[in-house]
C-alpha cells in the first residue's frame, strides 16, 4: 500500500453549477438549489420542493449525438466524465491506452429505467418492454454506458452503500491505485432525481416537511431535501500523474469504512460506528485532529443522522471539534444522493484552495452542547491543507476520507 | 500486502441445494435445477422455466431480523451467511464487530421490491407504499441486513457489477482483508427471481425453452434462476490459530472492461482476456498451471462461442487441455450469485479435487473447441481453479483460487 494517490481533475455537473467554481461560488454566496419539483407526478405525494438539476442541456457537454440509449443518471454520469477528462487534460487515447478505471457510487442509479420498463411490460404486454431499456436496467448500466463512451478499460465497479456510496467509492478506488491495480481511475458516484427515490424518501419520512427546515445541524431541521448530480475525480498513482507532468489538485491521504449497526436507529452506535471511521483514516494519513484544517459533512437535515455525524466528528477530534471549520453542501445542494461524498470532496478542496470556507446557508440554531463550535451561517476565511471528509448514511453505511488540497 | 487470505467457510442457497454438501453432492450428480416458473404467472412468455430455489423458507435460516420484512435476496444472502459461518465454525462474538465486514455481489438488488410498487402504481394503490420499500429495496440493503443480522460493524458493501458482481464482492473481500481493513469478510452474492430479469433476457431472445446447454452446438440459450452463495475470508494465520478447515486460498484477481457494448461480449474476446491475464499474473502462474475453469457460461450460442475464443486466447494451444465446465448448466444463470456460487464451486473442486461436469451436452460444436467436463464429473487434482464471470456492462472478471499450502 505504498502508492500514493493524487487528484489531478474533477468534473461535476450539479444544481449549482458544473465546474468546482461555479458550485464552490455559489455556495458562498449563500445560494440553495431548493425549487418546486417539475417532471415528475408527484400528485400522490407530499413533497412539493425538490433540488435537481433545471435545463441540464447534455449536448453542451456531450456534442449532438443520439441520447435515447441513456436515462438521466448515465447522461449525468457522462457529463461529469467529460468535465472530468478536460480538468485533467486526459483524452480517450489516452484512457484506452492506461486502461483507465471507474468506481461509480450509486443508491438507486437506474431505478427510473428498471420501473418504467417493468410497467410497460405489465400494462402494455411482454413484447413492448423495449430491449434497449433492458441494457440499462442493471444496475452499472451508467458505470458501463461511461465506460464505452470514453474507452475506459480497466475495473468497472459500482459501489453501493447507501447515501455513503460516493463517499465509499472515493475509498474503493483509492485502494485499487495503492495496491497497484490500477494508476488511473475516474471515482466518484450519481444519481438521478427519479419519482421512485422521492416515493422512497417521502414515505420512509426522511423528507422535509413542506415549508420546514432541511438545514444541516440546525436544531429545527425536520429533514432533508431530495436532489441529484453526478461528481467524478480523476484519481492517479502520484508517479503516474508526474510523468505525465499533471497538475495536482489534492491527494487522497486515508479512508475508512464501517456500519452502524443499529442501522440509524440509535444515535449513540451511529456516531461510534462513524467515530471509528474518522479514528481509521486519520490514523491511515498519519494527521493529528489538530492537523485537520476542515470538515466537509455529509449532514443533510436529518434528524438523527446530522446529530450522529456531529457526534462522532466531536468525539474523534476531540478538543479540535470547537474550533475546526466545517462546510456542509447539501444545505444549498439538497441530497445528491450517490453524488454526494464526491461533491463534498471537490468543493472541500475548492475551499482549501480559494481560502474560503463557504457558510452553511440558513443555520440559525444548533442548540446546547452542540459539539462543532465553528459551524456558521456565513462564508468566512479558511487556511487549511488538510480535509476530513464524512459520510453518515441514514441506515448503516459510514465512511471518513482525508484529502490534502494544494 | 503480503498476507494470505483463505476460504473457510462455505454457504450455498441454491435450486438444487442448500448448505454445500447438497448442493456439491447434486452438482457432481449433474443435478438440474430447471423447472417451471412458480413465483409469478410465465404464460405470457415464450418460455416458461426458471432457476428458482423452490421451497425455500426464510424463517428457517433467519435468526434475529424479521424475515417478512425482507425482500428475497436479502433472505437468501442472509441464509447463505449463515451456512457460511456456522461451517467456518467461526465465533462471531470472538470478532470485535468492526473487524468484520460484508461484501455482496447482486445484479438486480431487491427488483421485486420494484415490482410490487408497480402493481400498486397500475391498481392506483401507490398510496399504500410505505416505509418498506426505501427499508427493503436499494441494492445495499443486502449487505446490510446481512451485517444486520449477523451483527457485523466493518466494512460493508454492495457491488452491483451485474452478472461478475460474485467475483467482485469476493475481490473486494480479498484486497479489504490483505489491506487490514478487516479480519474476516463474508463475501459472495445474492439474486432472487424476477420477473423484470426474466422480461428481459426474454425480449433479447436469450432464453432457452427446456434446459441449458454451454458448449452444445444445439444450444438455445441461457434461462435465468437465482440463488445465494457467502464464503468466509480470513487471513491465513489466522484461520491456521482457529484450527479452521480450509478449502483453498485466494491466489489473485483480474477486472477490466470491454468498454465495447453494453450487452455484447467484446468479439475478439479482449476484456475477457486481460482479465484472466492480470489474475494469472499477479498469482505468478503460467495457463498451463490451471487445473480447472468454471466457465461463464451461459449457454447462449454468442456467449460461449466467445467465451471459448477469450480462453483459446490466453491458454493457447494448451486450450483444450484444461477441463471448463459450466455450473449454469445445471442452475440456470443466478446472475449476481452466479459467479459467488461459482467461487464456492472452485473452492470446494480444490478442497476435494473434483469437477462437476457440464450437463444437456450432446453435440460438440467446432466453435467451442474445450473440454467441458461433458455430463459426468471427474476426479483429478485441482491445484489452482479459474473462476470467470463476464456481464451487462461489459465487465470482465476472473478469481482465481489454489490449494492452501502451508
Amino acid at each position: 500500500m505504498s502508492r500514493r494517490v493524487v487528484i489531478t481533475g474533477a468534473g461535476l455537473v450539479s444544481a449549482l453549477g458544473d465546474s468546482s467554481e461555479s458550485l464552490f461560488a455559489a455556495l458562498c454566496e449563500g445560494r440553495r438549489a431548493h425549487a418546486p419539483i417539475q417532471g415528475i407526478d408527484t400528485s400522490g405525494l407530499k413533497s412539493r420542493t425538490g433540488a435537481a438539476i433545471q435545463g441540464f442541456v447534455e449536448k453542451t457537454y456531450l456534442g449532438v449525438k443520439n441520447m435515447r440509449p441513456y436515462d438521466r443518471t448515465a447522461r449525468l454520469v457522462l457529463a461529469a466524465a467529460r468535465l472530468a477528462s478536460d480538468s485533467a487534460t486526459l483524452t480517450i487515447d489516452d484512457l484506452k491506452q492506461r486502461e483507465a478505471g471507474l468506481v461509480l457510487g450509486t443508491m438507486f442509479c437506474s431505478v427510473r429505467t428498471i420501473a418504467e420498463f417493468d410497467r410497460r411490460a405489465i400494462t402494455a404486454g411482454v413484447e413492448y418492454a423495449s430491449v434497449m431499456d433492458f441494457a440499462n436496467t442493471v444496475i452499472n448500466a451508467a458505470a458501463g454506458q461511461t465506460a464505452i463512451w470514453y474507452g475506459l478499460r480497466g475495473l468497472n465497479a459500482t459501489i453501493c452503500g447507501g447515501l455513503a456510496s460516493g463517499l465509499q467509492a472515493l475509498g474503493y478506488a483509492a485502494d485499487m491505485i495503492r495496491l497497484g491495480r490500477s494508476s488511473l481511475i475516474y471515482a466518484g458516484g450519481g444519481e438521478e432525481f427519479s419519482f421512485e427515490g422521492l416515493l422512497g424518501f417521502e414515505r420512509a419520512g426522511w423528507l422535509s416537511t413542506e415549508a420546514e427546515c432541511p438545514v444541516p445541524f440546525d436544531s429545527r431541521r425536520d429533514g432533508m431535501v431530495l436532489g441529484e448530480g453526478a461528481a467524478l475525480l480523476v484519481l492517479e498513482d502520484s508517479d503516474s500523474a508526474a510523468a505525465r507532468g499533471a497538475v495536482v489538485k489534492g491527494e487522497i491521504l486515508g479512508h475508512a469504512t464501517g456500519f452502524d449497526r443499529s442501522r440509524g436507529k440509535d444515535v449513540q452506535t451511529g456516531a461510534a460506528a462513524l467515530e471509528r471511521c474518522i479514528r481509521g483514516a486519520m490514523a491511515e494519513a498519519r494527521v493529528e485532529p489538530a492537523s485537520i484544517g476542515l470538515v466537509s459533512v455529509s449532514a443533510n437535515g436529518s434528524t438523527t443522522s446530522d446529530q450522529a455525524e456531529a457526534l462522532a466528528i466531536g468525539a474523534a477530534l476531540n478538543s479540535r471539534a470547537a474550533a475546526v471549520p466545517v462546510m456542509a453542501v447539501k444545505a444549498a445542494l439538497g441530497e445528491p444522493v450517490g453524488a454526494g461524498g464526491a461533491l463534498q470532496t471537490i468543493a472541500a478542496i475548492e475551499a482549501m484552495r480559494q481560502g474560503s470556507v463557504p457558510g452553511i446557508t440558513g443555520l440559525a440554531e444548533t442548540g446546547d452542547s452542540f459539539p462543532l463550535g465553528a459551524v456558521s451561517a456565513f462564508t468566512g476565511p479558511l487556511q487549511a491543507s488538510t480535509a476530513l471528509i464524512t459520510s453518515q448514511g441514514l441506515d448503516g453505511n459510514c465512511c471518513a476520507l482525508i484529502v490534502r488540497g494544494t | 500486502m503480503t498476507g494470505r487470505i483463505v476460504v473457510t467457510g462455505i454457504g450455498t442457497v441454491t435450486s438444487i441445494g442448500t448448505g454445500w454438501r447438497e448442493f456439491w453432492a447434486n452438482l457432481l450428480a449433474g443435478k438440474s435445477g430447471i423447472s417451471r416458473i412458480e413465483s409469478f404467472n410465465p404464460s405470457r412468455y415464450p418460455c416458461h422455466n426458471g432457476g428458482e430455489v423452490k421451497g425455500f423458507d426464510a424463517s428457517r435460516h433467519v435468526r434475529n431480523l424479521d424475515a417478512s420484512q425482507l425482500g428475497r435476496a436479502s433472505q437468501l444472502a442472509i441464509a447463505a451467511a449463515w451456512l457460511a459461518v456456522d461451517d467456518a465454525g467461526l465465533d462471531l462474538s470472538a470478532i470485535p464487530p468492526d473487524r468484520a465486514g460484508v461484501s455482496v455481489g447482486t445484479t438486480s438488488g431487491e427488483p421485486v421490491l420494484i415490482e410490487q410498487l408497480n402493481d400498486r402504481i397500475v391498481a392506483n394503490q401507490a398510496d399504500q407504499v410505505g416505509a418498506e420499500f426505501l427499508g427493503q429495496y436499494p441494492c445495499h440493503v443486502i449487505a446490510a441486513h446481512v451485517a444486520e443480522e449477523c451483527g457485523l460493524g466493518g466494512v460493508n458493501l454492495s457491488i452491483p457489477c451485474a452478472c461478475a458482481a460474485g467475483n467482485y464482492a469476493m475481490s473486494h473481500a480479498f484486497d479489504t482483508l490483505r489491506a487490514g481493513r478487516a479480519s474476516v469478510m463474508l463475501a459472495g452474492g445474492s439474486d432472487a427471481f424476477s420477473r423484470i430479469t426474466f422480461t428481459g433476457f426474454s425480449r433479447l431472445g436469450a432464453v432457452a425453452p427446456e434446459r441449458v446447454q454451454p458448449f452444445d452446438k444445439n444450444r438455445k440459450g441461457m434461462i435465468p434462476g437465482e440463488g445465494a452463495a457467502m464464503l468466509v475470508l480470513e487471513p491465513l494465520e489466522q484461520a491456521l490459530e482457529r484450527g479452521a478447515r480450509i478449502y483453498a486460498e485466494v491466489a489473485s484477481y483480474g477486472l477490466s472492461c470491454d468498454a465495447h457494448h453494453m450487452t455484447a461480449a467484446h468479439p475478439e474476446g479482449d476484456g475477457a482476456a486481460r482479465a484472466m491475464g492480470m489474475a494469472l499474473r499477479e498469482a505468478g502462474l503460467a495457463p498451463t498451471d490451471v487445473s480447472y475453469i468454471s466457465a461463464h457460461g451461459t449457454g447462449t450460442p454468442t456467449n460461449d462461442r466467445l467465451e471459448t475464443i477469450a480462453v483459446k486466447r490466453v491458454f493457447g494451444d494448451g486450450a483444450a487441455a484444461v477441463p471448463i465446465s459450466s455450473a449454469k448448466s445445471m442452475l440456470g444463470h443466478t446472475m449476481g450469485a452466479a459467479s459467488a456460487i461459482e467461487s464456492a464451486i472452485c473452492a470446494l473442486a480444490v478442497h476435494h479435487d473434483r469437477i462437476p461436469p457440464t450437463i444437456n451436452f450432446e453435440t460438440p460444436d467446432p466453435e467451442c473447441e474445450l473440454d467441458c467436463v461433458p455430463n459426468a464429473a471427474r476426479e483429478t487434482r485441482v491445484d489452482v481453479a479459474m473462476n470467470n464471470a463476464y456481464a451487462f456492462g461489459g465487465n470482465n472478471s476472473t478469481l482465481l483460487l489454489k490449494k492452501c499450502v502451508h
